[in-house]
């Protein structure tokens, strides 16, 4: 019996500690005062409101903006660190399979970092260690001298095999985009593996990645397609393991000659009629406002699983996901007071 | 005979009155005891809040523990 528990995952603890967590999340006002303030006031402010020990910790290296940048990245790592390691049993692969996704966006800057010389100092500034990988594990990482080096070490690391086929192409191109598109697909194929649904609230959880791989999928090919890219260099992209869009519908929309016709298309979605319908009726249409929209979905699902099973992972899934929202909030506040944009601007970037 | 089976049962069911109803509440306080350890980790200040609740499940014992002694003295 205690066994199966501890499998089972400490949802009680976890769940009590996220709650509380999210209860000192910024809300609407605490946007609307910032919008009003300067960098400095708001990096007093969020010094305020959480993050006062990144901040403190950070403020001799950087000031300003990027300090805002840097402590709000730190603090989500550290918040993310401490969800991982206070989550046992299939809640702690769950949430370390959730979290995978910094791993990767970590490996993908070292990656970068490497391929256009950077040195060490200038790596590690943009590293996010909120996944598995430790920062002791990303410093070996970094020490390496080739992107090949790296690829070998975090295939041990990460317990990830890259196909041979990947590899040659990069050897062979140079390009490091066909490792970060396998990292991208890799990452929500191990997510998708990494539940199982043989109860409602992990059933909720992995219909939820599926749309939220829909929703990687329908920005990509908006993005692609508002700069006249389409067909097969669409579908390179794409992820598969997405609830309505799947590979043949994908096809559909990529080869949609403009980005109206693909819009068009979307009609058989889901939020078609709710989310996008309306930004097509409206004069103020382009491509960001689709974008937006399809974003909005996405919290919405996200807001919508939240409360229904307690005791579940789907509770700590919402509050990573509204961290997330919040961290990149207060930066595009930070940036947009900074590059002087209107507040009615900076409001209407922020999803609240 | 019969008076002995008796006094034997009543036993035998004020120990499962106590017992079960302990094994309730050791169930009902693992749940809460870990959200109160979790709480307590992210604000000290509920320590308080989340003793009282932690106490709660206990109430079920103190049950079957009344249920127990009425079986025993006054049946």
């Amino acid at each position: 019996m205690f066994k199966r528990s501890v499998r089972k995952g400490n949802y009680a603890y976890t769940v009590t500690r996220v709650k509380a967590k999210k209860s000192h999340l910024l809300k609407e006002d605490d946007y609307d005062k910032m919008i009003q303030m300067s960098v400095p006031e708001i990096s007093r402010y969020i010094s305020e409101s959480g993050y006062q020990k990144e901040m403190a910790d950070l403020a001799g290296r950087f000031e300003g903006l990027e300090l805002v940048e840097h402590a709000t990245y730190q603090n989500m790592a550290n918040v993310f660190k401490s969800i991982l390691g206070a989550s046992q049993g299939e809640l702690a692969i769950m949430v370390a399979a959730y979290l995978e996704k910094w791993d990767i966006w970590n490996l993908k800057v070292i990656i970068r970092g490497k391929s256009y010389g950077l040195d060490a100092a200038g790596i590690k500034e943009d590293l996010v260690p909120a996944g598995k990988v430790d920062e002791e594990a990303l410093d070996k990482l970094i020490s390496l001298d080739s992107v090949d080096d790296v690829l070998n070490e975090y295939s041990k690391i990460g317990k990830v095999k890259f196909p041979a086929e990947v590899l040659s192409e990069y050897k062979e191109t140079g390009n490091h985009g066909v490792i970060e598109d396998f990292l991208d697909k890799y990452h929500y194929q191990r997510l998708l593996d990494s539940i199982s649904p043989y109860t409602q609230p992990t059933k909720i959880f992995l219909n939820y990645i599926r749309k939220d791989i829909d929703v990687v999928n329908l920005r990509t090919i908006m993005k692609l397609k508002s700069e006249g890219i389409t067909g097969e260099q669409v579908m390179k992209y794409f992820i598969p393991g997405g609830m309505q869009i799947d590979s043949k519908f994908a096809q559909v929309l990529a080869n949609a000659d403009t980005v109206q016709a693909a819009t068009g298309d979307m009609s058989r979605l889901e939020l078609y009629d709710e989310y996008i319908k309306p930004v097509l009726d409206s004069d103020t249409y382009n491509n960001r406002a689709v974008i937006a929209a399809i974003k909005k979905y996405q919290e919405d699902q996200a807001k919508k699983m939240a409360h229904m099973y307690p005791l579940s992972v789907l509770p700590v899934v919402d509050f990573m996901i509204h961290k997330e929202t919040e961290v990149r909030n207060i930066r595009i506040v930070a940036r947009g007071v900074d590059g002087g944009l209107s507040r009615e601007t900076i409001k209407g970037l922020l999803v609240i | 005979m019969a008076a002995a089976e008796a006094a034997g049962l009543i036993a035998v069911g004020a120990g499962l009155a106590v017992g079960l109803t302990g094994l309730g509440a050791g169930i009902a306080e693992g749940n809460v005891g870990a959200a109160a350890v979790g709480a307590i980790t992210e604000d000290a200040s509920l320590f308080g809040k989340a003793m009282i609740f932690m106490v709660l499940p206990e109430t079920i014992v103190i049950f079957g523990l009344v249920i127990s002694i009425l079986a025993i003295f006054v049946m």
